[in-house]
């Protein structure tokens, strides 16, 4: 078969080959497998009552600015990169005949934000009952929780302390969580959000 | 007979849990202790590196497993408006580890008074008391033998229960096995008292 023209060119081709692999640096041919199967994309959820700043948390983070944002019917999902990470942020309405749709998003879930209006101290109570129903769901066994307590520009704003047991926080014995203290508008305390989401994710096994 | 089978697979290979707090002033070195904690005693961990480790508002859960039984961390923050929320943990931990930043001198006073309101909780009867000096790595910080007389001064409030001052550096990992090791002899020696949770159903 070797003798034949197809099979010395054939052959040749291979020799091409070889030659070609000789040059190929073995540590960049893994780095570049690797981040093959790395390079999948965050997926995170943001959640939470109606009203709480979800929309403009989303779109904070993807271009820094304020927008002017209506009340979300159905979702809003963006790409976000934020230090060399990629999130898919899925940001969902937070009204109350919606709210039963969230599930239908929880699949593959990395990660949870949920944004709570520290204002807002008369549905603080459903707030809760929404993020203890959340977080009964199998599917988000294992996805890392973030809450915002947002809106702390405004004046009467529950502390930390206060959003950790209104929320009923400390009932949550297998999950790593935390709480920032954040003014989508002023944009503060997203930084440090991502921060701490970014590491966590990083670290999680 | 498979609840025969189901009870001797159980038996066999079913881990008793208990609960550790880790408690003390916001940066004491909780959160990279339980990182080191981890590192030590999960094969193929790679904790978060030291540098990235931010003020914890909220808290980190880790587990580990170690001599027969598995270890559940739960590591709370500590700055001064979330020192109350620690005792809704109380009732459920089945040992304490306080942090003590052995180079902050300054703030020695207010960790012991953190220290004192804590062992006075009612909940807290019992629960063994493992006191880590940390940062030993910083050449001017206070030696274990500078920290426990501090300590001992609240012998009454500790009462019978069992209480250890031993240094660490969280930050190199040095001291973290012994600390363990006490930690998990206590627990288990206490267990009677403070029984794993769901161990009637075993």
């Amino acid at each position: 078969m070797w003798r034949s023209k197809e099979g010395k060119e054939c052959l040749r081709l291979l020799e091409v080959v070889a030659d070609l692999l000789k040059f190929v640096n073995p540590r960049a041919l893994l780095s570049y497998f690797r981040s093959l199967i790395g390079s999948r994309e965050m997926r995170i959820l943001i959640l939470g009552l109606d009203g709480a700043g979800k929309t403009t948390i989303l779109y904070r983070l993807q271009v820094g600015e304020v927008v002017t944002t209506i009340p979300t019917i159905g979702f809003n999902v963006e790409q976000v990169t934020y230090k060399n990470l990629r999130f898919q942020v899925w940001d969902l309405g937070g009204q109350t005949s919606i709210r039963p749709y969230w599930r239908c998003y929880y699949s593959n879930t990395d990660a949870i934000i949920y944004v709570v209006d520290s204002a807002d101290r008369d549905r603080i109570g459903i707030s809760k009952q929404e993020l203890v129903s959340m977080l009964e769901e199998e599917e988000l066994k294992s996805a890392i929780l973030v809450v915002l307590a947002n809106k702390q520009d405004m004046e009467g704003a529950m502390t930390v302390a206060e959003v950790h047991s209104a929320l009923g926080l400390d009932a949550l014995k297998t999950r790593t969580f935390q709480i920032f203290k954040t003014s989508a508008i002023k944009g503060e305390g997203l930084d440090q959000s991502m921060d701490w989401l970014a590491n966590a994710l990083a670290s999680r096994k | 007979m498979f609840t025969l089978f189901y009870g001797l697979y159980k038996y066999l290979f079913k881990k008793d849990e208990f609960f550790v707090l880790i408690l003390g002033l916001d940066n004491a070195g909780k959160t990279t202790y339980l990182e080191a904690a981890k590192t030590k005693f999960t094969r193929g961990y790679k904790g978060l590196n030291p540098s990235k480790i931010t003020t914890t508002v909220g808290q980190n859960v880790g587990g580990i497993t170690y001599a027969g039984i598995k270890l559940s961390f739960w590591d709370l923050g500590g700055q001064e408006e979330l020192q109350p929320l620690w005792e809704k943990y109380y009732a459920e931990c089945h040992a304490v580890i306080y942090m003590v930043d052995s180079a902050d001198r300054e703030r020695m006073d207010e960790s012991k008074a953190a220290f004192d309101k804590m062992i006075s909780s009612e909940n807290m009867t019992g629960v063994p008391l493992l006191v880590l000096a940390n940062k030993q790595d910083i050449p001017e910080c206070m030696g274990v033998r500078e920290v426990k007389p501090i300590f001992n001064q609240s012998a009454d409030l500790i009462g019978r229960r069992d209480c250890m001052v031993m240094p660490v550096s969280a930050l190199t990992g040095a001291g973290v096995d012994e600390g363990i090791d006490w930690l998990v002899e206590c627990i288990k020696r206490n267990s009677d008292v403070r029984p794993p949770p769901n161990h009637d159903d075993t």
